[in-house]
């Protein structure tokens, strides 16, 4: 019974401490908040960019003998009239460059991009000084930016295209060999496999992008990308904060100790065996405390799915295991308070941010391997697959090593308590 | 009357250091005892060991007939322990914290709310019982700090130097709540270097000094230690270094000291030694700026046994 009056006793305090309060669920959500109105709201409609009207003049012409399908004009044309960018930019076809110059001028349109009749034939041909011009409204700024580097990027593309085939002819000759024209299509062929591998590379595919900003879905909702993106964002706050609050909580026998009620304790007829363990106890529960509250917050909030109530639950209660068990080791080092504020900001920042809690979006494959050797990085590793919707028996692994984790570092700072207050 | 403390022989060191060697007394049911003693002497680890902070290194103790080392449970239940420095929740209301001790002492439900009401009204703070500690002065917090030693109704009573460091009018307070205490039949362990607390307080003193028990007995026997002899203490223009080994040869002269630039003495008599004394500073060039004459007293008694006065 003793174990609850301290265990209670200690949350009663805890909610009276405004940094404590202010460190477990203010920052957490405030961080994420933080986040999710600079892209979430993006997504979810509330805020949104003003739509790039472009006009393109595709005078491009398929050669014949092609070995193209369809010329380059119509494919950077297509990227304008493309589904995915349909809500950001309105294309309109124009017939000549005259028409395109005076929808400018009207305001009509706000960039014209005006592609020449003989581009492909150029390109096919090898000629490097094929071009693309672009006209643009002076008043605007950002529109004609962006649809300058679209065609930018394409035609750095092309352009690559055009190199790879003079420098291949080039050294075809030097060996005393001819390019043949039927060899061009599977030379291009394997330039724009490369041209993907490596613009992947850069982590300009959808597939390795730290955020991928896609349209708004219907009714506000945020989009699955969004969603996953806030997710392992608010994963990656809670792991943080869950730690910090369960070293904080745990901090608070320094603070006996220092303020004498400790001791004092010590003189009644309680053992000592029952004062560590309220104590203990009560960072347990402050530790629960906080991360229900902030899931909830999160699901509320950001909506948030945190996955499966089983996986959920794992993943909590591995947290839970984790963060008591490395908050009473790290405490059963500490000998004063005032320790403890450069070790928690500065020992636990430096865990964190090798765990990858700071970078919990963009899976960075240096700190996904360093986080096998942190809790943090496990419990990362539980919130991922349970945020991924994975059901009870993937989290079983994480769980495990989590407990065992937990354990382990309970049991050696508890017995480090144990001898400095025998 | 049975014994309500009972000290053994207790011994406690700190790896080299001893800090208490071989302490032996006793108290009776419903009586004051003060251990009297200047600061290192050992009377903190004392109690500590009694009140079950520190294992005795050797030797045993019981509180009302439960040894501290067999049956620890049993002797802090029957104590209640008043820590030197507050000792209490300052971010908890007056009420919080007595209702948190108490279930420390096992009060709980009525039996709690009731005792937390009369503890409450005894250390006068029933009005603001829901304020936090941390907005008390230092007297409330005291009272408060002693209220909550009191709420499982404890047959013995420790208090570790309750007066250090306040004002008079708390000082007073306190002396006053041990006297009401020990009338309810209590019995009161309290440790002290004021030798006037000690003389006000106590039917029983035991003087400490380098961790062990010099001196054991009531005021008035204590005292006749010390015979005819006087306490004198002199205050020079100039360090007493000069002419203090002159005045330890001086006849008439049993005991001297030095601390805190006066002179302490203890003389067989006042009216011959005095003259010999002014006449050595003169030779010695040293002036003599006051002399106070006192009748023997616990300092006189400590002068007496240890040759040293005792310290602050």
């Amino acid at each position: 019974m003793k174990i609850f009056d301290i265990a209670f006793k200690d949350l009663i305090r805890s909610t009276r401490s405004l940094f404590l309060i202010g460190m477990a669920f203010a920052a957490p959500l405030l961080l994420t908040a933080l986040i999710y109105f600079a892209f979430g709201s993006i997504a979810s409609g509330d805020m949104s960019m003003a739509d790039i009207k472009v006009g393109v003049v595709n005078a491009d012409v398929l050669p014949a003998n092609s070995p193209l399908d369809v010329s380059l004009g119509e494919n950077i044309r297509s990227m304008f009239f493309d589904d995915s960018v349909r809500s950001w930019i309105t294309a309109s076809d124009y017939a000549d460059e005259a028409a395109a110059h005076g929808a400018v001028d009207a305001q009509e349109i706000g960039v014209a991009v005006i592609i020449p009749a003989t581009f492909t034939k150029d390109y096919l041909a090898g000629k490097t000084d094929t071009s693309i011009t672009i006209l643009q409204d002076p008043t605007l700024t950002i529109g004609p930016t962006v649809v300058r580097d679209m065609v930018a990027s394409l035609l750095d593309g092309v352009a690559g295209g055009g190199i790879t085939i003079k420098v291949v002819s080039e050294r075809m000759t030097v060996n005393g060999k001819t390019l043949e024209p039927a060899g061009i299509p599977s030379l291009i062929q394997r330039y724009i496999n490369w041209y993907t591998d490596f613009q992947r590379a850069l982590f300009h595919s959808l597939e390795n992008a730290a955020l991928v900003v896609t349209s708004p879905a219907p009714g506000g909702e945020l989009s699955n990308d969004i969603q996953a993106m806030m997710g392992l964002v608010m994963a990656g706050q809670l792991i943080f904060f869950s730690f910090y609050t369960g070293a904080y909580a745990m901090m608070s026998i320094l603070q006996e100790s220092e303020e004498g009620t400790l001791e004092r304790m010590f003189t009644t007829p309680t053992d000592r065996t029952t004062i560590l363990a309220g104590k203990f106890l009560a960072v347990f529960i402050t530790v629960i405390l906080q991360g229900a509250v902030l899931l909830i917050a999160g699901h509320y909030l950001f909506k948030i799915n945190w996955g499966e109530p089983g996986s959920l639950a794992l993943s909590l209660l591995g947290q839970m295991f984790a963060s008591v068990g490395l908050a009473v080791l790290l405490v059963s080092f500490i000998k004063t308070s005032k320790q403890a504020g450069p070790v928690f900001g500065g020992g636990l920042t430096m865990l964190g941010m090798l765990s990858g809690l700071f970078t919990a979006n963009m899976n960075i494959d240096i700190f996904n391997t360093m986080g096998n050797f942190t809790p943090q990085g496990w419990v990362l590793k539980a919130w991922r697959l349970s945020l991924a919707g994975q059901p009870v028996s993937e989290l079983i692994v994480p769980f495990v090593v989590l407990f065992a984790m937990g354990i382990v570092m309970f049991v050696i700072g508890a017995r480090m308590f144990g001898k400095r207050f025998a | 009357m049975s014994k309500a403390i009972e000290v053994n022989n207790l011994k406690k060191s700190f790896g080299e250091l001893q800090a208490v060697q071989g302490v032996s007394f006793s108290a009776e049911a419903g009586e004051v005892l003060s251990l009297l003693g200047p600061n290192g002497a050992g009377k903190s680890t004392t109690i500590s060991m009694l009140s079950g902070l520190l294992t005795p290194s050797e030797g045993d103790a019981s509180i009302m007939g439960h040894s501290i080392s067999r049956e620890p449970l049993l002797a802090k239940a029957a104590l209640g322990v008043v820590p030197q420095d507050i000792a209490l929740y300052p971010d908890l209301s007056a009420r919080e914290n007595l209702d948190f001790w108490g279930k420390m002492y096992g009060l709980r439900g009525g039996a709690l709310k009731i005792r937390v009401d009369e503890v409450l009204e005894i250390i006068g703070l029933s009005d603001r019982q829901k304020d936090k500690v941390s907005t008390f002065s230092g007297g409330m917090k005291r009272r408060v700090n002693i209220g909550a030693a009191l709420l499982h109704k404890p047959k013995v009573i420790i208090m570790d130097e309750p007066t250090v460091g306040i004002d008079p009018q708390s000082r007073r307070h306190i002396l006053e709540n041990v006297k009401q205490l020990n009338a309810q039949g209590m019995t009161v362990l309290y440790t002290t270097h004021y030798m006037e607390e000690a003389a006000e307080l106590s039917n029983h003193i035991a003087i400490m000094d380098m961790g062990k028990v010099i001196a054991y007995g009531t005021h008035d026997e204590l005292i006749r230690m010390v015979g005819e002899q006087t306490r004198i203490e002199v205050t020079l223009n100039m360090e007493a270094e000069k002419v203090l080994s002159s005045w330890r040869s001086t006849e008439g002269v049993s005991k001297i000291d030095s601390l805190d630039g006066k002179v302490t003495a203890l003389v067989d008599d006042s009216n011959r030694v005095l003259p010999r004394l002014f006449e050595a500073a003169s030779k010695h060039g040293v002036r003599i700026t006051s002399v106070d004459i006192q009748e023997p007293n616990l300092e006189t008694v400590f002068l007496h046994l240890t040759g040293r006065a005792l310290r602050d």
